[in-house]
């Protein structure tokens, strides 16, 4: 171990072991770290011994002791209970063509499992236009209290006139979490309302979950192209403002009895002249195929990316009640459209059934599927990662096993096997 | 028209892989790129000046290194280049991210008003596309993402038109100016750069702005700035995953095999025979 003149422990690289990912130069506070030929250097002069490096390092290629200092991520421990004066799990419903999106309510579902966890409640913010009804059914979903903004001037989403209602609804309301669905509108709007409050915003959660000790939210998502797992947390900053993508976290049931408070506040709009819509456009029905509706879904991967095999995949898909998707090299081929494509940089799919053929299993496409039911994987290379999630797997050429599997499973399916 | 870029220098994520037996990443040899949306960005404010004349300004905070994509975005045709380089600034979360960027639009606008900051929608390396929308906020202008046509920028009746992605389809809006806009990769191509262009962006002269040149407030930058922190990072778990038929010799076998033991499953049984 390394100390300088005053004896102050610093931190060391082992050049062997480091992946030159950058992560210990971006954390370093005091800038100390730099890259040298892809290997991370620390500059001894400059280096003050935080160990935060050693922290984030994902390969434990950074030598530091802690005898004097505790990890600098534990270092400021803020009072076990919050924040004062903030209160509560707020999470954003989105309306979407005069309908809660089914985000919002999956995030209700989750915010009563934090709030559980904190023994506080859980707050539906409502912004839109003859949305009424809507807060009704955020209470049935199971939010306790419902703070609606119903104006005319927010009859379509706009950046700055939904940031202004949500943040005045922060400012007003002060609960000390805020959740908002990773849709189109939702990651446009949390990064607005993030700045407004000038408080920590995580984008695409995984998983969210709280610690109770120090009453916080721990935050976890993806990093690096789905490469990395990073658990982040915001401790003195309310509310924290996380976003999460649709199907991350299943939908609750729908209790109608279910009773709470409606508070209703003014509209005050921002400075300043909106932007006008003047045309849009809606995919055509039929045209664009939404894969994250479906109860099951064939997967073609690059392994089977072949315009042939295609209509083989789709009497697959009929028998299973599904369509065909995609990873992304497919897409990249031209063969499917991108609206097809699971993973990282498509879309996140939790179907009953998933049925990856010829896909090998990268990362990035995994966190976008991981949290299907039931996951069956066809592949010829038995080392695919594939099949280390995979519930079931056939190790084999997909245009041999997929016909027989087709055969198989009507014949069983006509003579009505099955196990239940 | 003046226009102003920010662009950021990311690890080509690609590249990065998992050592399954280890269960660590394997990142040697892997390489700095420009976030390809920003490149986007950069051509699209270029196919602007095209139109309607004016400057590009390209800004990046980063270690010196991110220069390299400063060059990169001057050889496509920018004008001009601000590298935002200072210790302060490291560690920087999307918050402070969006403040220093801020301060560095706000300095130039002060020489001369922007009209439009373009983005590109997200970084590739964090994904989380939330510094465009950070930086409209603090200008207080029109905000437009995931933008994929830029139609008229009429400077004189102060308004920009743009097509851009909005849930289930698309929608042509038009804002006031100044705006911020962010990019889809399906706008535009980026025109690679002639030789002698790139040689000329190799010798154009780089703007470097310390915390101190931004007029910046030390605790809002950087790490001290940022309001997340990150407490742990790691891989994602690998699953051993469920049984595994071998289909290379005697195919229907393994398949019938595997067919009757999905059958035997609840889940999957239950699905099937429903539909």
């Amino acid at each position: 171990m390394a100390t300088d003149k005053k004896r102050v422990e610093l931190a060391e690289i082992i050049p062997d072991k480091c992946i030159g990912c950058q992560l210990c130069a971006g954390i370093c506070p005091v800038g100390a770290i730099e890259m040298v030929d892809g290997v991370a250097r620390i500059d001894p002069a400059a280096c003050i011994g935080c160990g935060k490096c050693a922290d984030v390092c994902p390969v434990e290629s950074i030598k530091f002791e802690r005898k004097k200092r505790k990890p600098a991520g534990e270092r400021k421990v803020g009072k076990p209970a919050g924040v004062p004066g903030y209160e509560g799990v707020a999470v954003f419903v989105e309306v979407l063509e005069g309908q809660g999106a089914s985000v919002s309510w999956e995030l209700v579902g989750k915010a009563r499992d934090l709030a559980g966890k904190m023994g506080t409640t859980v707050l539906g913010f409502v912004v839109g236009h003859e949305v009424e009804e809507i807060a009704g059914e955020a209470l049935a979903y199971g939010c306790d209290d419902v703070h609606v903004i119903d104006d005319p001037l927010l009859g379509t989403y706009l950046s700055r006139p939904y940031g202004k209602a949500v943040s005045d609804l922060c400012t007003t309301v002060k609960p000390e979490i805020l959740l908002i669905g990773a849709t189109l509108a939702g990651r446009d709007l949390s990064g607005v309302v993030a700045t407004i409050l000038e408080t920590g915003l995580t984008a695409d959660c995984t998983g969210l979950d709280i610690d109770e000790e120090k009453r916080i939210l721990l935050m976890t998502r993806p990093t690096f192209g789905g490469n990395i797992m990073a658990t982040i947390f915001c401790e003195r900053h309310r509310p924290q403002m996380s976003t999460v993508r649709p199907k991350v976290f299943r939908l609750p049931e729908k209790d109608v009895e279910r009773k709470g408070g409606i508070h209703r506040h003014a509209f005050e709009p921002p400075a300043g002249e909106p932007p006008s819509v003047i045309e849009r456009v809606r995919d055509v029905a039929g045209a664009v195929v939404d894969i994250t509706r479906f109860p099951a879904l064939i997967v073609a991967g690059k392994g089977a990316c072949d315009a042939e095999s295609m209509p083989m995949f789709q009497r697959l898909a009929g028998v299973l009640g599904g369509v065909v998707a995609c990873s992304r090299p497919v897409v990249e081929s031209g063969l499917l459209p991108y609206e097809r494509q699971v993973g990282q940089t498509g879309k996140t799919v939790a179907p009953k059934l998933y049925v990856a053929i010829g896909v090998s299993g990268a990362v990035q496409h995994l966190v976008g599927m991981q949290g299907s039911e039931r996951i069956v994987a066809i592949n010829s290379d038995p080392q695919a990662p594939i099949f280390g999630v995979a519930d079931f797997g056939i190790i084999g050429d997909y245009k041999i096993v997929v016909p027989l599997f087709i055969d198989e499973l009507e014949r069983k399916m006509k003579s009505g096997a099955g196990g239940t | 028209m003046n226009l102003v870029c920010c662009i950021k220098q990311v690890p080509d994520t690609n590249d990065v892989k998992i050592d399954p037996e280890t269960n660590t990443l394997i990142r040697s040899g892997v390489e700095s790129i420009t976030n390809p949306y920003d490149l986007v960005a950069v051509q699209a404010a270029i196919d602007i000046k095209g139109r309607y004349g004016g400057t590009v300004t390209v800004i990046t905070m980063g270690p010196p290194q991110a220069e390299a994509s400063l060059r990169e975005a001057l050889s496509l045709g920018a004008d001009r280049a601000v590298l935002l380089s200072d210790r302060a600034f490291a560690g920087a979360d999307t918050l402070a991210t969006s403040y220093t960027l801020f301060k560095a639009i706000d300095k130039l606008g002060r020489e001369s008003p922007v009209d439009l900051v373009i983005c590109g929608k997200q970084a590739i390396d964090g994904d989380t596309a939330q510094v465009g929308p950070g930086i409209a906020t603090r200008l207080g202008c029109t905000q437009f993402t995931y933008v994929t046509e830029i139609g008229q920028v009429d400077r004189t009746g102060g308004r920009v038109t743009v097509r851009r992605k909005a849930e289930g389809g698309s929608e042509v809006i038009v804002g006031r100016l100044p705006a911020m806009l962010t990019v889809e990769l399906e706008l535009t191509k980026v025109k690679r750069a002639s030789l002698p262009r790139l040689i000329d962006a190799l010798r154009a002269p780089v703007t470097v702005w310390n915390a101190e040149s931004l007029e910046a407030e030390a605790p809002r930058l950087g790490l001290k700035g940022s309001p997340t922190w990150v407490r742990k990072i790691f891989s994602p778990p690998l699953k051993k995953g469920g049984p595994r038929f071998d289909a290379r010799e005697g195919a229907r076998v393994a398949v019938d095999a595997c067919v009757a033991a999905l059958l035997d499953d609840a889940t999957f049984a239950g699905h099937v025979l429903k539909h």
